[in-house]
């Protein structure tokens, strides 16, 4: 089990240290982020509506668009000079693969998930009354559904002639759930309303966070394999 | 089966099929009583709901066939799920058309966020990502395994999707007294034309999936054909 994990994370470290010295993704995903708050702030009659009202909505559409820019990249420094058949011929077993790649997208998302509400705090002055533990789970579990489901998909698109024009017709779809329980419990804390009315919103992306990362492991190696 | 066997078996499950649509269109048009609250526009009914349980049978049977695929390997799975995927992405499209001209009328609008259509719609889209990944890889095979993929993952959240939206639904004032989760009490006749149409929308599906079978079986025989030793394409191989 410590050797599984160790692998795993050498996975995740590997992605990481190779995006801390290119920076790549997140330069790309963190203008993504400002500048779509920006666009919005052009869009919006504040006149008409109170930013406050759909701030939970342009937050999780942020997140969405954000996080695909930068995950649909995720194999694509394996998908160069054949390394991806490298990292075949080792003896990692392929769900520790993608359980590492699942990892290392769940911190970079993360990262670009606290870029969003800064920016968005900032752009729209948010008032948040409500509990930050309920809303900080509501965010894990929404963003490692979405991850897990990506990052096997991506692999797809990698081999694909449609390359990442495809993900999001994959993605989109299979992604609702998140995106209505995301936003109605984020909209729910924004308001300040009782952890309770929550609670369902929370079980329900735990467990469509559980079964696709359970499925994205189990289903990896029909997707990678050549 | 043998291919002498399915074409027979495509030949009257056809024809049964397409004399039970027949038969039904009699029914829809000339027996059964006009309902009372929605008027003649509900006659839609006996063709949408039919089609919408056979988009979602031949989903099933899609994910079905997927995962056994995935396990054996055997591509005469492969073939039953894509001949599945087609004949219910038909059905689909027919669900996806006839329940906004029901709900024009209806609701009062041509598009209503109930859930039964948003999940047709999502199905559309699942299903349209089921063929765009297949035709997308250089290596068929390895299309094909995509695809597969697809369709397991499609099956797992489908649930997850129509419990989101039906519940996302019920927090919102509803558009219409009568919603297509409960529309009307049925009658004897109006029970009989409804069988008829799930009878005939069935076997016209069966017939459809049978007929796509052959056809992939016929496209792995010329794959064969071309790969083997003796053969021009495969000499040049």
């Amino acid at each position: 089990m410590r050797t599984y994990l160790r692998l795993v994370w050498a996975v995740a470290r590997k992605d990481l240290l190779v995006e801390l010295r290119t920076h790549e993704r997140l330069t790309a995903m963190g203008a993504f982020v400002v500048l779509i708050g920006v666009l919005f702030n052009f869009s919006i009659d504040t006149a008409l509506v109170r930013p406050q009202d759909i701030a939970a909505a342009l937050i999780w559409m942020t997140i969405i668009f954000g996080g695909m820019l930068g995950l649909g990249n995720t194999f694509r420094l394996e998908q160069e000079d054949g390394a991806l058949s490298g990292i075949l011929q080792s003896p990692i077993p392929l769900d520790a693969l993608y359980l590492g790649k699942v990892l290392g997208n769940f911190i970079l998302l993360s990262v670009m998930v606290a870029l969003v509400f800064a920016v968005f705090g900032l752009f729209f002055s948010l008032q948040f009354s409500g509990n930050p533990i309920a809303l900080l789970g509501v965010v894990v579990f929404g963003v490692v559904g979405f991850v897990s489901l990506t990052t096997l998909f991506s692999a797809m698109a990698t081999r694909s002639s449609m390359g990442e024009n495809l993900l999001p017709v994959l993605v989109f779809p299979l992604l609702i759930p998140v995106v209505v329980y995301g936003t109605t419990a984020t909209d729910r804390l924004f308001a300040g309303r009782p952890v309770a009315e929550v609670s369902g919103n929370l079980r329900m992306l735990l467990a469509f966070a559980i079964i696709f990362t359970v499925a994205g492991a189990g289903l990896f190696r029909f997707v990678i394999e050549e | 089966m043998n291919q002498k066997q399915i074409r027979w078996a495509i030949g009257v499950l056809g024809a049964l099929g397409v004399a039970t649509v027949l038969v039904l269109h009699g029914m829809v048009f000339f027996w059964v009583p006009t309902e009372s609250t929605m008027g003649i526009v509900q006659r839609i009914f006996y063709i949408h709901v039919p089609a919408w349980w056979i988009a979602f049978l031949a989903f099933g049977l899609v994910a079905l066939c997927s995962a056994v695929y995935l396990w054996l390997g055997d591509e005469r799975l492969d073939r039953a799920a894509v001949a599945a995927a087609e004949a219910g992405m038909i059905f689909t499209t027919i669900g996806l058309l006839t329940g906004p001209l029901w709900g024009r009328v209806a609701w009062g609008t041509w598009w209503e966020w109930e859930p039964r259509l948003t999940l047709a719609l999502i199905l559309w889209f699942i299903y349209l990502g089921y063929f765009l990944v297949r035709r997308s890889t250089v290596n068929p095979e390895q299309g094909k395994r995509f695809a597969a993929v697809v369709g397991i993952i499609g099956v797992l959240d489908i649930p997850l999707i129509h419990v989101s939206v039906t519940w996302l639904r019920s927090l919102h004032p509803q558009a219409v007294i009568l919603s297509a989760e409960n529309p009307m009490n049925l009658d004897g006749s109006m029970g009989a034309t409804i069988s008829v149409g799930l009878l005939a929308f069935t076997l016209v599906f069966a017939s459809l999936f049978l007929a796509r079978y052959a056809v992939g079986g016929y496209e792995h025989e010329l794959d064969l054909r071309d790969a083997s030793p003796g053969s021009i394409q495969g000499a040049e191989a």
